[in-house]
């Protein structure tokens, strides 16, 4: 009698002792997972960075941030001076004179294909044609609700089919390397600079590839 | 009198875009506008709207500006007419920063005039529909807001006297009813009192007195003291689920979801360092020195675009770049400790892992927050799990001085990077 009741017991035990850790597990689940705050933290001084980076402020210098420009009229090793300056005539001159100093190759191409995927798609659309996805229509539906996003003036083709012609004089389908590569270290009107982003092989493997479609 | 004003300069307003309109369906018979449409689509988008400024000027109103001779000359070739000295073309081209127009030497006179009878079309359309009139339609939509406001300030009011009158009714008949009954109230007020006290009494009696409740109550609260102590311990330092209010509204949905512009576009350190970087805001120019998103604005420049022109000190209206940039402080979401050394190239190019498979779906984000918990456990977990991709020269060595080993040749400890430079030095 008494070991049934002791028994009894160790069940009604073992089923409360469920129920509350089901209970307490579900309480403490609620949410979506996402916080303002990081939580809590233990001996944050170890996971803070001893040397700064990159994209930390930095009291040490005027302008408060550790990246800085290197000093004017020094170059880095290795470094290689653009030397054509950013107006229509040097443009006109760098088409003359700057050529790729890449080969042709396979693996040039398939970098420069790419690369204008990652980096000039967006606008020029990935046949060059001029109808990347920010020139199209497109909505977006988020916390402010349904909206029209605005759409990017769209590139003229690359394309020989197309014909269309430069803003700088001439058909696009017959800019010269130098002309692509002024392009694309100094922008012209609405296209920004992308020297910032593609370092200069980069930039003969793209000029490559655009060569590749103005062919079509 | 102001509403009578405005309503006349509206009769006058909806007639001139009626005369307009009437003007460019009898033009659009002589000179078709939708010809015009596609020669200005395909030739002049680039630079111009109709109705704002991109590179070159908004076109709207150019026929009251100048004569439609004028015009043709400097759609063909507006650098000759500045060279001989043109005075109005001179004068735009220096309020316009000496940008090049492109010279239209191929287009005929009468294509040249279909372009103008489209621009015409536009106008009128613009005119029309409030919400592309820009600074007219910004006005006739404040001034619905004044009726609006002063219509509601007037209700408000009136309701407020209404209540205010209710209530005071309402009260005195109170006044009167307690006045009647004064001793009844406070007599039934002190049973009250003693039957709540009593009734509390009596359920903690019933609830100490009942041990198996008691125990389990007991049981109940330390069991979720444990299991909340437990999670919070295991949580200390991970910060999964962070998502900081960013000091611009930059939104992940929008460009790397509606966009699709790539990760790499601004993460390109990702594939060719340690640090997959923010981009600076340079790159943001590419586009936003075009896009203001204007339309949400009614007109105006994004308050949050704003902001990115404050961090490059760039003038919209003069499109020039100042020399006073304030960098854009962003707040950093995935910090792993200092101690932990992690490579996003190694990842990336060489183990081809998605960056979607450690930072989640970032391209639905509208904020983004952290996806993984950046544990120990985590990396561990994945690098039991993954097959490497051998397809790699140092792999290549790898197995070469494996070959070795296998053959019974000497292995040095060169063999296995002891000569690079970065296993000693870093
Ligand atoms: C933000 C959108 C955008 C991106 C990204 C972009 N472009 Fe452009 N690009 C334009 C626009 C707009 C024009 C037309 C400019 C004009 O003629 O006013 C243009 C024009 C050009 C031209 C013709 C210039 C001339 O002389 O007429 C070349 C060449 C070019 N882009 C190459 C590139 C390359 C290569 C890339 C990738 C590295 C790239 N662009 C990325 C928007 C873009
Ligand atoms: C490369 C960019 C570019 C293209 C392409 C372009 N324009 Fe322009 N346009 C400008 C600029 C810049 C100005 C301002 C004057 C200047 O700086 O030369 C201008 C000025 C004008 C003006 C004078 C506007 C005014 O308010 O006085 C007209 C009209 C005009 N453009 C029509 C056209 C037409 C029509 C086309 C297409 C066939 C066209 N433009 C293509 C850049 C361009
Ligand atoms: C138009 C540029 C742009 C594109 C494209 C872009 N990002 Fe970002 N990304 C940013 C900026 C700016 C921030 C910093 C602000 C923020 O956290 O929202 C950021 C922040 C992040 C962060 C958080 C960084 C931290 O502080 O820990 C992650 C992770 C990230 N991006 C991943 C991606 C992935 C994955 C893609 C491709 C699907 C992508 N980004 C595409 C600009 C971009
Ligand atoms: C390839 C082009 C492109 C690049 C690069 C780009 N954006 Fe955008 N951005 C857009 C487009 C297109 C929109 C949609 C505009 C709209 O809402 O109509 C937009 C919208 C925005 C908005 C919302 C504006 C609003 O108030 O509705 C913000 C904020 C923004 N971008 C910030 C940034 C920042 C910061 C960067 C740099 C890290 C950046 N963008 C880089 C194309 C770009
Ligand atoms: C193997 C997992 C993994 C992959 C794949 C990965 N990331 Fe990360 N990412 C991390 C970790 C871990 C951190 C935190 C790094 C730190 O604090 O040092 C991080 C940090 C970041 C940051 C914050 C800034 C920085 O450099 O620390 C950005 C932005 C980012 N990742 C973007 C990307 C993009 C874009 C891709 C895809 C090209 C990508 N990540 C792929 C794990 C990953
Ligand atoms: C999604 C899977 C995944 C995650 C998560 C991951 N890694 Fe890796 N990691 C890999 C793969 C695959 C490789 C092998 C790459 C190669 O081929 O060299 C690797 C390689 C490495 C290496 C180089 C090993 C060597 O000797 O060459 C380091 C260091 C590393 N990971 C650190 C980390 C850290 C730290 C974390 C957590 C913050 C992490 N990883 C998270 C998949 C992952």
């Amino acid at each position: 009698m008494k070991e049934n009741m002791l028994a009894m017991n160790k069940k009604n035990f073992l089923g409360s002792v469920c129920a509350a850790f089901a209970l307490a597990a579900v309480v403490s689940s609620c949410g979506d997972g996402k916080t303002r705050s990081t939580g809590w933290e233990f001996s944050r001084n170890m996971y803070d960075p001893i040397a700064f980076n990159p994209d930390q402020p930095n009291e040490n210098f005027k302008n408060k941030i550790t990246a800085q420009l290197p000093p004017a009229g020094t170059n880095p090793i290795g470094f290689e001076r653009f030397e054509f300056a950013n107006s229509l005539e040097e443009y006109e001159r760098a088409g003359r004179e700057l050529t790729s100093p890449l080969a042709v190759t396979q693996e040039n191409l398939a970098k420069g294909d790419a690369l204008f995927h990652t980096y000039c798609a967006v606008c020029h659309g990935p046949e060059g044609k001029g109808d990347g996805p920010i020139t199209k229509e497109r909505s977006v539906t988020d916390s402010r609700g349904t909206r029209a996003l605005e759409t990017f003036p769209p590139p003229p083709s690359y394309q020989k089919s197309d014909a269309a012609s430069s803003s700088r004089g001439g058909a696009m389908s017959e800019l010269s390397d130098g002309k692509i590569y002024h392009t694309i270290y100094y922008g012209h009107n609405s296209m920004g600079s992308h020297a910032s982003q593609l370092s200069p092989e980069e930039r003969w493997q793209v000029v490559m590839y655009v060569h590749e479609l103005q062919k079509k | 009198m102001r509403n009578i004003s405005s309503l006349l300069g509206k009769l006058a307003k909806t007639m001139s875009v009626g005369m307009m309109l009437l003007f460019a369906v009898t033009m659009s018979n002589a000179q078709d506008v939708k010809e015009g449409q596609t020669l200005f689509k395909s030739k002049c988008t680039t630079c111009h709207s109709v109705t704002k400024k991109v590179v070159g000027p908004a076109l709207a109103g150019m026929t009251e500006r100048h004569d439609e001779e004028w015009l043709v000359k400097w759609i063909k070739n507006s650098q000759a007419m500045i060279a001989a000295g043109d005075p109005t073309a001179v004068q735009l081209f220096e309020e316009n920063n000496n940008l090049v127009m492109t010279a239209f030497t191929d287009l005929s006179d009468d294509q040249i005039k279909n372009i103008i009878a489209y621009v015409k079309d536009e106008e009128a359309k613009a005119a029309e529909a409030p919400a592309g009139g820009g600074a007219e339609a910004g006005a006739a939509q404040s001034d619905d807001a004044n009726t609006f406001m002063i219509i509601g300030l007037i209700a408000i009011v009136v309701l407020a006297v209404v209540v205010i009158v209710v209530l005071n009714r309402v009260i005195r008949t109170l006044e009167k009813v307690i006045a009647n009954n004064q001793a009844a109230i406070e007599a039934a007020q002190a049973r009250n009192e003693t039957v709540a006290e009593n009734r509390f009494a009596k359920f903690a009696q019933a609830f100490v007195k009942n041990k198996k409740l008691v125990g389990f109550s007991v049981l109940m609260l330390v069991a979720f003291l444990a299991v909340a102590g437990w999670n919070t311990l295991w949580n200390v330092g991970v910060h999964q689920g962070y998502e900081p209010v960013q000091p611009i509204k930059f939104s992940h949905q929008i460009h790397a979801g509606v966009n699709q512009i790539e990760c790499q576009y601004c993460h390109g350190g990702a594939f060719k360092s340690k640090n997959a970087s923010i981009p600076s805001a340079n790159v943001c120019m590419n586009c936003h020195n075009t896009v203001t998103a204007s339309e949400h604005y009614d007109g105006e420049l994004s308050p949050e675009i704003a902001k990115i022109y404050r961090a490059v000190d760039y003038n919209p209206d003069t499109r020039a770049y100042g020399n006073n940039p304030k960098p854009i402080q962003w707040v950093r979401i995935h910090n792993l400790p200092d101690f932990a050394y992690f490579n996003h190239s190694q990842h990336v190019t060489v183990a081809g892992v998605e960056c979607q498979t450690c930072h989640g779906p970032v391209e639905t984000m509208e904020e983004v927050y952290q996806y993984s918990p950046l544990t120990m456990k985590w990396c561990i977990d994945c690098h039991r799990t993954t097959e490497v991709n051998t397809d790699n020269a140092y792999y290549d060595q790898l197995i070469e001085a494996h070959e070795k080993l296998k053959k019974g040749e000497k292995m040095t400890a060169a063999m296995i990077g002891g000569l690079e430079c970065g296993k000693c030095h870093y």
